[in-house]
C-alpha cells in the first residue's frame, strides 16, 4: 500500500494571453508562494521536480535556468519531466514513496506566446505520418468532437452549455484568462473555426504556472491542521495514433481513474482536465462521475489553460476547493498528448 | 510551417528508408521590463545591473531576482556598473565550415569581470589582439560603438550577459595583469 501524501502548499499565477516576464520571472513568486502557504524554509525540500516543455517558449535548456526560482544553490535533488507538471508531482509523489524523504516540491511552468501552439504541437505527433500533415490539436479535437457528436452521446448546444458554465464559474477565479456571463443561442451563432468547433469550444494557450508542495503524513500534520491528502493516484496511456483509437472513450481515463480509486467513496466535485468542451463527456462518462458531481467549479482550462501547468493546477485548485468548504473528497484530471492521449488521475480529500 | 516532405529517390521497387522534413518554427517573444530599461541605459552608453543586497552578487543584464538568495531585485537594486574590468576566462574558436558559419579565422570569446561593483559578462569579443596573446588577468575596457551606430536589435530575454549593438568589444588597456587566482571562483 502506498504511504499517506498530503498537500500542505500550493499556488498558481494568472493565466495571461501574454506575459511581458520571462517564465523563471513568473515562476519566482508562484514558488515562494507554495512555500510561504506550506510554512516551510526552502531549504526544508527534500526533492523538486518542474514539469516544462522547451518548444513553447523555443529556448534550448529553459527547464535549467527554470531552477532559479527554485533556488539550486547549494546543490539540490532534482527531477525534470518534459510534460505537464501533474506529472511531476506524480514523481514527487513515488519519490516520497520510499520512505527517506518527507518534503517535496512539484511545479509545472509555461510560456506559450513567443510561438505558435498549433506549429508546435504537431512536432510530439508520430513523426512519420501525423507530424508533417500538421496534425494541430484543434483538428484532432474537432475529429473527436464529430466522432461524440456522430454517436449521440452530446449536441452542440451541449458543447456550448459547457463553456458558458465555465465562463461563469471563472468570474470568480482570480487566475482565470476569459471568464464571464455568455448566452448559449450567441455562441451557436457564432461561426466554426474548425468545424463542430467554434471559438468557445477551445481554450486559451496561455503562460502561467503552478506549484505545490507534498508532505508525508506526520510532517504534513505538523505543518498544516488542513492538510488536502493525496488518496490515489495513477496514470495511463493509449496508443499514439488516434487512428487506431476509439475516440469517443477514454479507456485510459477509466483505467487511471480505477487505478486511483475514484469510485471507492463519494465524489464532490472534479477538476478536468477539459481543454476542449465535449471532452468533459467523455472524461466524465469514464470517471463514472454523475450529475451530482461539481465539475470545474473553478471554470477549467477553458477559461485558463497555463500549459505545461494546466494539469496541475487542477490539483491546486480541486485542493482549494476542498479547504474552501466546496466538498470533502475531490478528482483532479491531467491529460497530455493530442485528444487525451495520456491521463493522470488524483484522488484528494480533506481532512474533515 | 513551410514543410516539405521529401521522399528519397522514389525507385518504386525501392522501399523508403529516409524521409526529410524541414521545418521552421517562428518565435515573437516580449522583452521583459527589467532588460528593456538595461538597454535603454545601454544606448546612453551605460551598463546596468542588479545588486543582490543578500548575497552581494552582481547580475548584468539586470534579471529581476537572485537565483542564490532567492530573492526578488527591483528598481531599488540597479546599479550603474564600470566599463573596464579584467578578463578572468576565455574559449579559443577555430571555426568548423558548417552552413552559416561566418568566421574563417580562429576568434576567442571571453568572460569580462567589471570593475567596481562588479558583474560579469560572458562571450565577450577582444579587439585589437591576436588569440595566442589573449590571457586571465588582462585588463580591457569597453570599445563604444558612436552613440548613433547603437542599437537594441540584438538585445533580448535570452541574450544573458549581451551588449551586442551598443559595445563592439573589449580592448586591452596595457595595464599589468591581475594575478589570474583571484578569478579561480569566476571562470564561467
Amino acid at each position: 500500500m502506498p504511504i499517506d501524501i498530503a498537500i500542505v502548499g500550493y499556488a498558481q499565477s494568472p493565466s495571461w494571453e501574454r506575459s511581458e516576464l520571462t517564465e523563471v520571472q513568473f515562476l519566482f513568486p508562484v514558488i515562494a508562494e507554495a512555500i510561504a502557504m506550506a510554512g516551510i524554509d526552502r531549504r526544508d525540500i527534500d526533492f523538486t521536480c518542474a514539469g516544462s516543455c522547451d518548444y513553447l517558449s523555443g529556448q534550448t535548456f529553459a527547464f535549467v535556468s527554470n531552477l532559479e526560482a527554485v533556488g539550486a544553490w547549494p546543490p539540490i535533488s532534482e527531477s525534470h519531466v518534459e510534460m505537464d507538471g501533474a506529472w511531476a508531482m506524480y514523481e514527487a509523489w513515488v519519490a516520497l514513496q520510499h520512505g527517506d524523504i518527507d518534503l517535496a516540491l512539484a511545479f509545472g511552468s509555461g510560456k506559450s506566446s513567443p510561438g505558435d501552439p498549433m506549429q508546435i504541437y504537431p512536432l510530439q505527433m508520430d513523426p512519420y505520418t501525423l507530424t508533417p500533415l500538421g496534425a494541430d490539436p484543434t483538428s484532432l479535437a474537432a475529429l473527436q468532437a464529430r466522432a461524440l457528436l456522430d454517436s449521440g452521446r452530446i449536441t452542440e448546444r451541449e458543447m456550448a452549455e459547457v463553456a458558458a458554465r465555465n465562463r461563469r464559474d471563472a468570474v470568480a477565479n482570480p487566475y482565470a484568462q476569459i471568464s464571464g456571463e455568455e448566452d448559449v443561442d450567441a455562441l451557436l451563432a457564432s461561426p466554426y473555426v474548425t468545424a463542430p468547433m467554434r471559438d468557445h469550444d477551445l481554450p486559451p494557450f496561455s503562460d502561467g504556472a503552478c506549484a505545490v508542495i507534498l508532505a508525508t503524513a506526520d510532517r504534513a500534520r505538523a505543518l498544516s491542521d488542513n492538510p488536502v491528502w493525496i488518496r490515489g493516484i495513477d496514470h495511463r496511456i493509449e496508443i499514439h495514433q488516434p487512428g487506431m483509437r476509439d475516440l469517443r472513450e477514454s479507456p485510459s481515463t477509466a483505467a487511471a481513474g480505477k487505478g486511483a480509486g475514484v469510485a471507492d467513496g463519494p465524489v464532490d466535485l472534479a477538476e478536468l482536465s477539459v481543454a476542449y468542451t465535449h471532452q468533459e463527456r467523455i472524461l466524465t462518462d469514464a470517471l463514472g462521475l454523475g450529475a451530482g458531481v461539481k465539475v470545474n467549479l473553478s471554470g477549467g482550462p477553458l477559461t485558463a489553460n497555463p500549459m505545461m501547468a494546466t494539469g496541475l493546477s487542477r490539483v491546486a485548485e480541486a485542493a482549494r476547493a476542498i479547504q474552501r468548504g466546496d466538498g470533502r473528497r475531490a478528482v483532479a484530471h491531467a491529460t497530455s498528448g493530442q485528444p487525451l492521449q495520456q491521463n493522470l488521475v488524483c484522488v484528494l480529500e480533506g481532512e474533515r | 510551417m513551410s514543410e516539405q516532405p521529401v521522399v528519397a529517390a522514389s525507385d518504386s521497387e525501392q522501399p523508403v528508408v529516409m524521409m526529410d522534413y524541414f521545418m521552421h518554427l517562428e518565435y515573437r517573444e516580449v522583452v521583459c521590463p527589467i532588460v528593456r530599461r538595461y538597454a535603454d541605459a545601454l544606448m546612453d552608453g551605460k551598463i546596468l545591473g542588479q545588486i543582490s543586497p543578500t548575497s552581494g552578487l552582481v547580475y548584468v543584464p539586470p534579471r529581476s531576482y537572485c537565483p542564490v538568495s532567492c530573492e526578488w531585485l527591483g528598481e531599488d537594486h540597479l546599479v550603474e556598473l564600470e566599463d573596464h574590468g579584467v578578463v578572468t576566462n576565455f574559449t579559443i574558436v577555430t571555426p568548423v565550415q558548417y552552413y552559416g558559419q561566418e568566421e574563417t579565422e580562429p576568434f576567442a570569446k571571453a568572460s569580462v569581470l567589471l570593475d567596481g561593483p562588479g558583474g560579469m559578462l560572458g562571450l565577450q569579443d577582444i579587439l585589437d589582439l591576436p588569440v595566442d596573446e589573449l590571457r586571465v588577468g588582462m585588463r580591457v575596457e569597453a570599445v563604444w560603438l558612436p552613440p548613433e551606430e547603437r542599437t537594441k536589435d540584438e538585445i533580448g530575454n535570452r541574450s544573458w550577459g549581451s551588449v551586442d549593438g551598443a559595445i563592439r568589444g573589449w580592448r586591452p588597456t596595457g595595464e599589468p595583469d591581475v594575478p589570474a587566482e583571484q578569478f579561480l571562483d569566476k571562470v564561467y
